[in-house]
């Protein structure tokens, strides 16, 4: 990855967020409004100040609605102005930040809203049934698999491969959902035991239903602005240090399992732009996507802030606790607060927003922090998004 | 879309306005700063990107244009079925309805049937 490239610096300085919640009452596009107005009014800017729009979102199908980019234009305060949707499953969320990125990094625009909705409630009986043609029509098909099977067959293989047992796996679920007891946006914070998870119901071996997230109903969004500009509006800026996304092949079958190699890869493009060399000494904070407990070690791994195998390890040590060496999840992340997919993205790069802005509230981790990561993951366990911010 | 079926939501607005066609009311909302009023009534201003204020009560229907359909989605052959754009004096925005008698752009219309989609008589 070239690292000398010519492009303008980009800071956050707003972000808005709905509260998670099942079935709201709200359409997509109010929701979409809602988190819009709140980033403009933390921006201090008004829409007509909006260069362009970045709207984020998964499938269609989870709304229920087709062309979702274009239904949520003007509840995302798209209406005359340019407007891209991005779509890369479950890594979207972080993407839309990162498109809100390049759009004035590139020197095309000053001033960008971005905003990632998503409404899961609507499908019955379950959202999960949307999946249905993502899969190799010959080989895969056939067995009518779900995504949570090959999350199931991940996890499994990530707990054999590093000797991990399940009781260690649930202790991020313990964490994350304790440290959204603290988030107001939270759909799902509270005290739970590790027995808890382990007496739930199973749901596709070896996930259970304290292992997974919730389906979620939900939006968030964030002003992104041209360097040169930033401190007209906030004392604070939030500078977005380095970005890095990729895409693995779909023949997941083909391989190994235990290690996210495509986030590895995200993560070293980010770091490199970020000029981040040893990201365990200096990454503060971090919210890896964590749809499922396991998916969270896996991805501190993957992003370079353990070695392969010992995150739970560290993770038994306290190092990634809200009062930690590297607090993981200060929001609660998606198990915590849930998981609108596109939202929940980018939901975690706000989080991270908040804490380098110091305006976590709550959720403030407890050691000063300067560096922060968020990341994203989603697909065929193939799609990666990491974005590096700095105060 | 594979998932069984949809359970969707009105929305805040959304409804308002069903419980406007219950009373045999169009209602519509309006933004405080630019005035506009939007039929069905919407939570937000899409230019002013504030939040819509009062409730309203819309009058004087009119046909903004109209269509005759011959052929359905599958091709199938119709009875000659009129489909009309119908807006209200002073609002932006516009409902879908059924026409009854003998359509022309710009002629007021009469509300036979509060419902989606609306039932309307040219007068």
């Amino acid at each position: 990855m070239k690292t000398n490239l010519k492009y303008r610096k980009v800071a956050a300085i707003g972000a808005g967020m709905t509260q998670f919640r099942r079935r709201v009452l709200d359409t997509p596009q109010e929701m979409a409004w809602e988190a819009s107005r709140k980033a403009l009014d933390e921006a201090g800017l008004e829409l007509k100040d909006i260069d362009c729009v970045v709207i984020g979102s998964a499938p269609d199908a989870f709304d229920g609605v087709h062309m979702k980019g274009e239904y949520l234009a003007h509840g995302a305060g798209g209406i005359g102005k340019p407007v891209s949707r991005v779509y890369v499953g479950g890594a979207t969320g972080v993407m839309t930040a990162i498109s809100g990125w390049y759009h004035v990094a590139s020197g095309m625009c000053k001033k960008v809203l971005a905003v990632a909705e998503e409404k899961m409630s609507p499908g019955r009986p379950h959202p999960q049934a949307v999946f249905r043609y993502i899969w190799d029509p010959i080989t895969e098909k056939p067995l009518n698999p779900n995504l949570i099977w090959i999350f199931a067959m991940e996890m499994h293989r990530y707990m054999f491969v590093n000797k991990v047992s399940k009781e260690e796996i649930a202790l991020v679920s313990v964490k994350n959902k304790r440290n959204a007891s603290n988030n107001p946006y939270a759909q799902l914070g509270g005290e739970i035991t590790v027995d808890d998870v382990l007496r739930s119901e199973v749901l596709v071996w070896p996930v259970q239903l304290l292992d997974v997230s919730p389906v979620s109903d939900g939006a968030a969004a964030m002003v992104f602005v041209d360097g040169d500009i930033a401190r007209r509006y906030t004392d604070i800026p939030i500078w977005v240090e380095g970005v890095g996304w990729t895409l693995d092949n779909t023949s997941w079958p083909g391989r190994e399992l235990a290690y996210p190699r495509y986030l590895e890869n995200a993560a070293r493009m980010a770091y490199t732009i970020a000029g981040i060399e040893r990201p365990q000494k200096e990454i503060d904070v971090v919210e890896p996507y964590d749809p499922f407990d396991y998916k969270e070690l896996h991805h501190l791994e993957g992003l370079l802030l353990a070695r392969k195998g010992e995150a739970p390890l560290l993770l038994k040590e306290g190092y990634f606790d809200r009062d930690g060496e590297i607090p993981s999840s200060p929001s609660g992340g998606l198990l915590g607060v849930g998981n609108p997919i596109a939202a929940a993205g980018l939901m975690k790069v706000i989080s991270i927003y908040w804490q380098l802005k110091g305006t976590a509230g709550k959720m403030q981790v407890k050691k000063p922090v300067h560096t922060g990561v968020a990341q994203a993951w989603g697909d065929l366990m193939q799609a990666s998004t990491v974005i590096v911010m700095r105060n | 879309m594979e998932v069984d079926r949809y359970v969707y939501t009105l929305g805040i607005d959304g409804e308002t306005f069903m419980q406007g066609l219950k009373q045999g009311k169009i209602i519509g909302r309006k933004c405080p700063k630019c005035g506009r009023v939007y039929v069905p009534p919407r939570m937000y201003c899409e230019d002013c990107f504030i939040e819509n204020k009062d409730y309203i009560e819309v009058h004087e229907p009119y046909l903004d244009s109209y269509t005759v359909i011959h052929y359905d989605n599958r091709g199938a052959r119709l009875e000659p079925l009129t489909i009309g754009l119908v807006r209200f004096k002073g609002v932006s925005g516009g409902l879908l309805a059924l026409v009854d008698g003998k359509p022309e752009i710009g002629r007021k219309v009469e509300i036979e049937s509060f419902d989606i989609p609306l039932r309307v008589k040219v007068v």
